[in-house]
């Protein structure tokens, strides 16, 4: 009789204890894909009208290496001068007769690209210049552990730099090379679309310098925009389609060499 | 029911409990608004300064100049592509003119003979053309044709 | 700073082909290389503990406390390789408060805290719990003072405590090993779902990762039976030394069908990224792949122990070339991480060149970093058999 009730009683307790476990577990759980469903509200409740969603054309029948860009980018950026660290970069292709292809990117295109194949020995040759593809389905998004970066309601991949633990992940996930870790922030660095200048209505500093129009920066839903006429009239592809990033930064005039 | 278990079922309740309770304070406030991402950074990235100022800034003060490049054929060459602003924050607007040394580096950027180049370019052998001598002593880079011999 | 630039511009000086400007230094250093060395320890070991309390394996019950105790002083280091990479350690705990749901390094907070300490301190509490109770009794000062707390106060020493704690120790084990698949497998999985990185991106990653770190685990626990029993002066248990060695060279033989499977398909498919792989297998990786971690790591220790199923020789000479081919293995397995995560940095993502990778000895990345790292978990172990030894054990499972 007396277990009895000290049997119920441990039911009781144990039924209680379950459901305030259960339930904290299942909040915990559920508390990450909440943040997920009041995106998807807030998407439907904007409109797409509201936001533009950024992009950008690159016109590779236009490009003269002069590396402008690239020197820009920096300075409106305050990004490191060495080397090793660039958000936007040109790189020079050469392809020679005898098939091989050389590719060179002296300090990112800054300064001018140089020629460095007598002329008798080239096939063809061209400038490609290359930044980050701000993907719709970026890996390096994808691969954050804490979620420092990130894709903006109008579609820029930007980093939060007060919570990025610089574990290099992202930079390891990026197809393009397009991130670095900045050796002063230290966290990762990349081209943001000069996201402080856009959404004042200026260019980024890389369109704004560039002497023969070669990029193309605008408004993919801007239908009478200069993107999207940029985008009508050539034939654009994206670098490493087999990858599925979709990216938003679009090439006119890429040539099979490019990688 | 085991002492045992009970003891561990309690140590883990109350671990769970204060993980979640230390998590909740720890997350930032704008942490989950529009993703999985502390929306205040978007914030964040619109604060940078501005350099770059744009060609119709430059025209307040120097618009004959801009008329000049206007009829010639760097005028579809910004200002500053060749001026970059100079960072200083006294200023509003303070240029950098290239020093004359370095004029033939600078236009050597567009202007040096690359097979890559489109041929809309002029472009020449810095070397074989007037080797040594700056641009600028024969060419107004803002009229370029406008030759001054 | 002047001299991380001075280091980088020599690597821009032996740069091979051509590299994306970002690529020159490669941002997963010696630190990356040893937390899956760790956490493969951790996970091999423990696996072989529960080869013993759940597949009934008796053979092995001379090294079950010994394989647990090792796991846990693994455990206890492995995230410290980590922390000493990250450029803002501080901020770590962010992975346990905002952890990515896509992520698959986010993983890493809710394997390592929840399942794996939850689990292996379980079992080893279950295991020890009467021993606590016992020891406490006879002994003094630090010792007494620990049995006395970790026993958490429940100490009855009767056989239905025994029969109980045996019970759920089993059912945390069987919780186990899972767990311990999920702890090492993910790591693979971190590397196997960057399809930026072809030298990474293959399904076969995850698996390959914990079959390797079951090998690593195992050789570690062999090694260490060993050594401990030659320091206290006990005779090895031949048994026990013979089946450890046999778990090692079926499981070592499937580790290298996984890992020559996957370079076949590559060699066969001959896709896109073929060419500079060929390139890396052949000259940059040519050390550190074929020969300490094929030759070296693999084909000597399976032809030594391979040879031990048919023809067995001396008690001695098996004793000296199990200690020989343990050694071997740890280390192959190593040099096995090394090329993965070195190996995938060496090449561009561009497909068309090389950057050099130069270990330093000193900071927070280096060869000394890396020695400490592997010489604290063997002082932890040390520690810990002084305060739980397996021999003075009073109870044990059935």
């Amino acid at each position: 009789m007396g277990t009895e009730r000290i049997a119920k009683n441990r039911r009781k307790f144990f039924q209680t204890s379950a459901a305030l476990i259960g339930g904290t577990i299942i909040y915990s759980l559920i508390k990450p894909f909440e943040a997920i469903a009041q995106t998807e509200a807030e998407n439907s409740k904007e409109g797409k009208g509201n936001l533009p969603l950024w992009g950008m054309g690159v016109d590779i029948e236009s490009c003269i290496g002069c590396g402008k860009c690239a020197e820009a980018c920096k300075m409106e950026n305050n990004v490191p001068k060495e080397p090793f660290y660039f958000r936007t970069w040109v790189e020079q292709y050469t392809v020679k007769n005898d098939g091989e292809v050389k590719i060179e990117s002296p300090n990112g295109g800054i300064g001018g690209l140089k020629q460095s194949v007598p002329d008798e020995d080239i096939f063809k040759s061209f400038m490609v210049p290359k930044l980050c593809n701000h993907c719709t389905k970026a890996p390096c998004v994808q691969a954050c552990p804490v979620g420092a970066t990130f894709i903006s309601p109008d579609g820029v991949v930007l980093v939060d730099e007060t919570y990025c633990i610089g574990c290099s992940y992202c930079i390891q996930a990026c197809p393009y090379g397009a991130r670095f870790m900045n050796p002063i922030t230290k966290v990762a660095d990349k081209c943001t679309f000069c996201y402080h200048r856009i959404t004042k209505g200026l260019q980024p500093a890389c369109v704004e310098v560039c002497p023969t129009d070669a990029r193309i920066f605008g408004d993919l839903r801007d239908k009478k925009g200069d993107l999207v006429k940029f985008l009508q009239d050539n034939p654009t592809q994206v670098l490493k389609p087999h990858l599925n990033t979709h990216s938003r930064v679009f090439y006119n005039g890429l040539s099979s060499e490019v990688k | 029911m085991p002492k045992l278990i009970f003891r561990l079922f309690l140590s883990f309740v109350l671990f769970v409990s204060v993980f979640i309770l230390i998590q909740n304070s720890l997350t930032p406030d704008s942490f989950g608004k529009y993703g999985h991402y502390r929306a205040d950074a978007i914030d964040d990235n619109k604060i940078s300064t501005s350099y770059y100022k744009g060609e119709e800034n430059c025209t307040t003060c120097h618009e004959d100049i801009f008329d000049l490049k206007f009829n010639d054929l760097h005028s579809g060459v910004n200002c500053e592509s060749c001026h970059s602003p100079k960072i200083n924050a006294s200023v509003e607007c303070e240029v950098m003119p290239p020093v004359i040394e370095g004029t033939l580096k600078l236009c050597a950027q567009c202007h040096e003979t690359n097979y890559a180049r489109i041929k809309i370019v002029p472009q020449l052998n810095f070397k074989e053309h007037e080797e040594g001598r700056n641009c600028i002593e024969c060419h107004n880079p803002h009229a370029p044709w406008e030759l001054k011999e | 700073m002047e001299e991380h630039y001075q280091h980088l511009y020599e690597a821009l000086s032996q740069v091979d082909g051509y590299i994306y400007p970002n690529e020159i230094d490669l941002h997963w250093g010696l630190m990356i290389v040893l937390y899956p060395y760790i956490t493969g320890l951790v996970a091999g070991a423990f696996i072989l503990a529960s080869l013993e309390r759940v597949f009934n394996i008796k053979a092995l019950k001379p090294t079950y406390g010994l394989a647990l105790l090792t796991a846990l002083a693994f455990l206890f280091v492995a995230t410290l390789p980590l922390v000493s990479h990250l450029q803002h350690p501080l901020r770590s705990y962010e992975i346990f408060m905002t952890p990515n749901p896509t992520s698959a390094m986010a993983i890493f907070g809710f394997v390592y805290l929840w399942y794996l300490m939850a689990v292996l301190l379980l079992e080893i509490w279950f295991d020890y719990r009467r021993d606590f109770v016992i020891w406490s009794k006879t002994s003094t000062g630090f010792k007494k003072l620990f049995y006395k707390v970790i026993t958490l106060g429940i100490n009855e020493t009767d056989e239905k405590s025994a029969k109980l704690d045996d019970k759920l120790g089993y059912f945390i084990t069987v919780l186990g090993i899972p767990s311990a698949f999920l702890l090492h497998g993910y790591v693979g999985f971190i590397f196997g779902s960057i399809k930026a990185n072809p030298w990474w991106s293959t399904v076969l990653m995850p698996v390959i990762f914990l079959f390797s770190a079951m090998v690593s685990g195992i050789a570690l626990v062999m090694v260490i039976y060993m050594v401990v029993s030659w320091i206290r002066k006990v005779k090895i248990d031949m048994l026990c030394l013979d089946t450890i060695a046999k778990y090692l060279f079926y499981i070592l033989i499937i580790d290298f069908t996984l890992e020559s499977l996957d370079q076949i398909h590559r060699l066969y498919e001959a896709e896109e990224s073929f060419h500079i792989i060929e390139v890396l297998v052949g000259g940059k990786l040519n050390i550190t792949l074929i020969y300490m971690q094929v030759i070296f790591g693999t084909i000597i220790p399976l032809s030594i122990i391979g040879l031990f199923q048919i023809y067995k020789p001396s008690e001695k000479i098996r004793k000296i070339a199990y200690f020989f081919v343990g050694i071997l293995v740890l280390i192959g397995i190593f040099f096995m991480r090394w090329n993965v995560v070195i190996g995938g940095q060496l090449f561009s993502k561009s497909l068309s060149g090389f950057t050099t990778f130069n270990a330093v000895y000193s900071g927070t990345e280096g060869y000394l970093m890396t020695a400490v790292w592997l010489i604290l978990p063997l002082l932890i172990l040390t520690f810990l058999l002084w305060l739980m030894p397996p021999w003075k054990k009073v109870s044990v499972h059935e």
